[in-house]
């Protein structure tokens, strides 16, 4: 394959600066969250070094994954969907059990995530269906559709890992909105699911129940479920304006903050950097967000808009429910921060993701005669 | 290989991007207005609390004030105690370090993980949480060595109450135990695991003992070990209290009423301090500072011998003859006694159809005041209790104390009881007859009284006519509470006569005689039940245990100016002399011979 030059010229370059500048905002924030581990010889490698060694893989991979065109996932898209499935079954029977959720495959040097792999498959499957989908979804093109990703998700909720078969979940639904449905689907979804959703308290386990009632009133418990979100409001709040300083951080560095090189790694950010560092930061992964839409906007074709919209929402849901859990207008969900949060095959996938992306847009000249 | 466009419809879904940018800007709008008010808006009042996380401040506990007897003897202290704490966010394993500690401290597994439950609610996580409060040395040194190997352990040293003589003071000291969540909620100066005094003078005096706690603060570092620590405030210890009791005179009744159940109490008549106050059978209030089981709490719960009954103020009892005394000063006080009119004894008194008898069967004969005490002649109290009836009986035993709270620095004191004919009304609803004036004239039916009282009254009868409160601290000024109605001859007389109960020939507390002292004395045998006939035949040794008679003996003993009211009681003693006789001729000999004398080995 011959190398044509407009393919550097179309990249997004600002998806890819953000992208490296959202990265090291994140390992710099790492260091500080991580500051105490260094002394006290508990952990063998500090999290920031090895958060920037996942980094440096996923941006290997990403390079990988902008070399070769997209289209080809189009072709792919059904045996992947399929190898997916199969794996997740396989996780059934042969899968590592970790803290009581059969969700690994042992692969040797790895303990490799069949979850993770689905999240990326669905959305590249729904890019691939949608994308043939002319009109805007009936009640029966719908159901197929959602069906598809029932699939997935259903295995992964079996496991169980209510969150990641959530989140397959809601990057299809995402997509299926930007795809659109018709008027009557639409109002009677919007009646219906409103409905239900009390229904699911009963499937909830009562774990996931505490959390609900936690957050809806945290100083009920302070020092057991509520614990989290008052110290991570502290973290926030004592930030003020400017910010403690780097390093500074009394929640984070006295540890009161838990999780805080996990889930809770923005709170560190907030606690260190202020409100004037949290808005830079947000307003980063907005600018991000929408380069995405730029990208779904002037791909070539539909099949690359719709990837990038399933990227979009991959992203997005991410950002949403952790921020709004560490802010504490969310139940805590165990979801981490793209980029921020400390998390070795999820840095990966991130980095394929935004190389995924970056393609759709690198190609877009190709039409263009 | 080549790839050609779907050309059918190029453009993506124009309201889907609109969506994806509505989405973008909500998302920016909700958490910058929320980060603007967490960080901005209310950013003063969080920097605020994230100070107060980082500044810890910690109370130091004051020592609780030590307890002496009234010769410096120490009874109450305080010891280090060593209580295991698990700091929750350092412990890497939380099921295993908890296994390991049911294996050094030999408590269960499931009662650690319930402490543990429970505690997690109110224990911060960067905060010991007590799991065993209580270590041998053997355990504390085997965990201290291995707690490297299991982060998030923690030895605290917390001091603990421990009573020298745990349970010949029992009674009197009562104990201390955690503070419970209503004590906590009434005094804001108790935190969880502090001590506080449950009963006895460690209840009473619990504001003294405790002293005021000191505060310090401190910075915590990521290793949980504190920086820059200061003391803010000094602790204050708890006040030292000396008691008025005599270590070995408590002894010494402890060790004559061993195996029996009873009450001595010992009083200096002029103070009213008391020199001993023992309650038999007794238990370990050490056992109780160290937290005690359900399965022990309730072994002493329901131990027939009531263990933790004090039998000198919470236990009352027909006076029997004791009573007597009062009875006759009822006669003097009222006129309604001649000392010189003799009454003819025949062994019994006839009222309507019932025969009430005296405890001589064959009758005294002639009888004046003084022999009708002496000799505790009933048909002598019969009469006269005839002639004062129910209204001035109660009206003078009142004033003497009787029926009331004496005021003693001792949790739930009961009262007795002295009847009266509208009290019977209320409590029976029968009206009072002819029978129950005799009845109460010689301490029996409804009668009720406490060693306690017992030995005040005999104490206003030699310190000049003085009710004095019962006092338990040597420091304690004396507190006379009112006058007992009787003028100085009038009680010379009754003195006279219990004098002459020991010196007499045919006094029936003869056995007190001491050699040197002035010891006076009366006898009492109080009915429990009303013995059947069967039951009269049998020999003394022959009744049952629980229907034989209480013994009762009183007396004052005095010489040089020292004097002393004695009262003693020994449930199901049988006689009075006999029973109730032994200890109190121990006192006086301890009191003004300095002796010990050692019980006689028991005959049963």
């Amino acid at each position: 394959m011959a190398f044509d030059r407009r393919l550097l010229f179309y990249i997004n370059w600002p998806l890819l600066g953000l992208t490296l500048l959202l990265f090291f905002c994140g390992v710099l924030n790492l260091y500080s969250a991580s500051g105490f581990r260094l002394e006290d010889g508990m952990s063998v490698a500090p999290f920031y070094q090895k958060q920037l060694i996942w980094g440096l893989l996923g941006m290997l991979g990403m390079l990988v994954i902008m070399l070769i065109d997209y289209r080809h996932l189009r072709t792919l898209a059904w045996p992947l969907f399929w190898f997916t499935c199969i794996t997740l079954v396989a996780v059934f029977f042969m899968g590592k059990t970790i803290y009581g959720a059969r969700r690994w495959l042992d692969l040797g040097f790895m303990n490799f995530q069949p979850s993770e792999m689905a999240k990326i498959c669905i959305l590249i499957i729904g890019a691939r269906i949608l994308s043939k989908e002319p009109d805007r979804l009936n009640f029966i093109r719908l159901a197929y559709v959602v069906g598809i990703g029932l699939i997935p998700a259903g295995l992964v909720i079996k496991q169980p890992d209510l969150g990641s078969g959530l989140t397959i979940l809601m990057i299809l639904g995402g997509m299926i909105l930007f795809h659109g449905m018709t008027g009557r689907v639409f109002k009677t979804l919007l009646i219906t699911i409103p409905a239900l959703l009390p229904l699911s308290w009963f499937v909830l386990h009562d774990y996931q129940k505490q959390r609900i009632l936690t957050f809806l009133d945290p100083t009920k418990d302070p020092l057991g479920s509520g614990y989290h979100i008052i110290q991570s409001e502290i973290a926030f709040g004592s930030g003020r304006f400017w910010g403690k300083g780097f390093l500074e951080g009394t929640q984070s560095q006295l540890r009161f903050l838990p999780e805080k090189h996990t889930d809770f790694a923005i709170a560190v950010f907030g606690e260190e950097w202020g409100f004037v560092g949290t808005m830079i930061l947000l307003g980063l992964f907005c600018v991000f967000l929408y380069q995405m839409v730029v990208i779904a906007r002037e791909a070539k074709d539909l099949f690359g808009s719709y990837l990038a919209a399933g990227v979009f929402f991959y992203f997005f849901w991410q950002i949403l429910i952790n921020m709004g859990m560490v802010l504490g207008l969310m139940p805590v969900v165990g979801i981490p921060l793209p980029f921020i949060s400390y998390g070795g095959s999820a840095t990966l996938v991130n980095f394929c993701l935004v190389g995924l992306v970056l393609n759709v847009s690198m190609r877009k000249f190709l039409f263009k005669q | 290989m080549t790839y050609t466009f779907d050309q059918s419809n190029q453009e993506p879904p124009k309201q889907g991007l609109l969506l994806l940018q509505i989405l973008i800007l909500t998302l920016f709008c909700v958490f910058a207005l929320r980060l603007w008010y967490l960080q901005i808006h209310r950013g003063e009042e969080y920097a605020a609390k994230a100070r107060e996380n980082q500044l810890r401040q910690e109370a130091i506990f004051a020592p609780r004030g030590l307890i002496r007897d009234r010769n410096g003897e120490l009874l109450a202290v305080n010891e280090p105690a060593y209580a295991l704490g698990l700091v929750r966010e350092d412990c890497k394993d939380i099921d295993a370090t908890l296994e390991q500690v049911g294996r050094w401290t030999g408590i269960p597994v499931k009662d650690l993980k319930a402490v543990y439950q429970k505690g997690r609610r109110r224990v911060k996580p960067f905060e010991p949480l007590i799991l065993a409060p209580d270590l041998t040395f053997e355990q504390m040194a085997i965990i201290e060595a291995n707690q490297l190997h299991w982060p998030g352990l923690e030895i605290r040293i917390r001091p603990r109450r421990q009573y020298k003589y745990g349970v010949m003071m029992a009674h009197l000291l009562g104990y201390v135990a955690e503070a419970n969540e209503s004590e906590m909620s009434k005094d804001p100066a108790l935190a969880l695991g502090d001590e506080v005094g449950k009963q006895g003078l460690e209840f009473m005096l619990e504001q003294q003992l405790r002293g005021a706690k000191g505060l310090r603060q401190f910075e915590v570092d990521v290793n949980g070990r504190k920086l820059d620590e200061r003391v803010l405030k000094k602790p204050k210890a708890g006040h030292e209290v000396d008691l008025s009791i005599d270590l070995g005179l408590q002894q010494l009744v402890t060790d004559w009423l061993e195996g029996e159940a009873g009450a001595v109490v010992v009083m200096d008549a002029d103070t009213g301090q008391l020199h001993a106050l023992v309650s038999s059978p007794s238990f370990d209030s050490n056992a109780f500072s160290s937290g005690l089981s359900t399965e022990q709490w309730n072994t002493l719960r329901d131990d027939p011998m009531h263990p933790l009954q004090n039998r000198a103020i919470q236990s009352v009892y027909p006076p029997g003859s004791v009573f007597k005394l009062a009875i006759a000063g009822a006669g003097l006080s009222n006129k309604m006694v001649d000392i010189h009119e003799t009454v003819f004894c025949s062994g019994s008194l006839k009222l309507g159809r019932h025969v009430f008898r005296c405890w001589r069967r064959g009758g005294h004969g002639k009888v004046n005041f003084e022999r009708a005490l002496v000799e505790s002649c009933d048909v002598y109290f019969y009469k006269l209790g005839k002639k004062l009836t129910v209204d001035r009986m109660s009206e003078f035993a009142t004033a003497c104390g009787y029926g009331v709270k004496t005021g003693i620095q001792l949790p739930h004191e009961k009262a007795g009881n002295i009847p009266t004919r509208e009290w019977k009304r209320r409590r029976f609803g029968e009206r009072w007859q002819g029978g129950d004036d005799l009845n109460m004239a010689i301490g029996q039916g409804y009668t009720l009284v406490s060693p306690l009282q017992v030995a005040r009254f005999v104490a206003a009868m030699i310190n000049g006519g003085k009710l004095l409160k019962p006092q338990l601290l040597k420091d304690d000024k004396v507190a006379v509470l009112s006058q007992v109605p009787l003028s100085d001859g009038e009680r010379a007389l009754i003195k006279k006569a219990m004098r002459n109960t020991v010196d007499g020939p045919r006094g029936t507390a003869r056995r007190l005689r001491t050699k040197g002292v002035d010891v006076g004395g009366k006898t009492g045998t109080a009915q429990v039940v009303r013995l059947t006939d069967e039951l009269k035949k049998l020999k003394d040794e022959e009744i049952p245990y629980k229907y034989r008679d209480h013994a009762w003996m009183c007396s004052y003993a005095e010489k040089d100016g020292r004097r002393f009211a004695i009262a003693a009681l020994v449930e199901h003693g049988l006689h009075g002399a006999s029973g109730a006789g032994p200890v109190v001729k121990a006192v006086i000999e301890y009191l003004f011979n300095g002796k010990t004398l050692k019980r006689p080995p028991k005959k049963h």
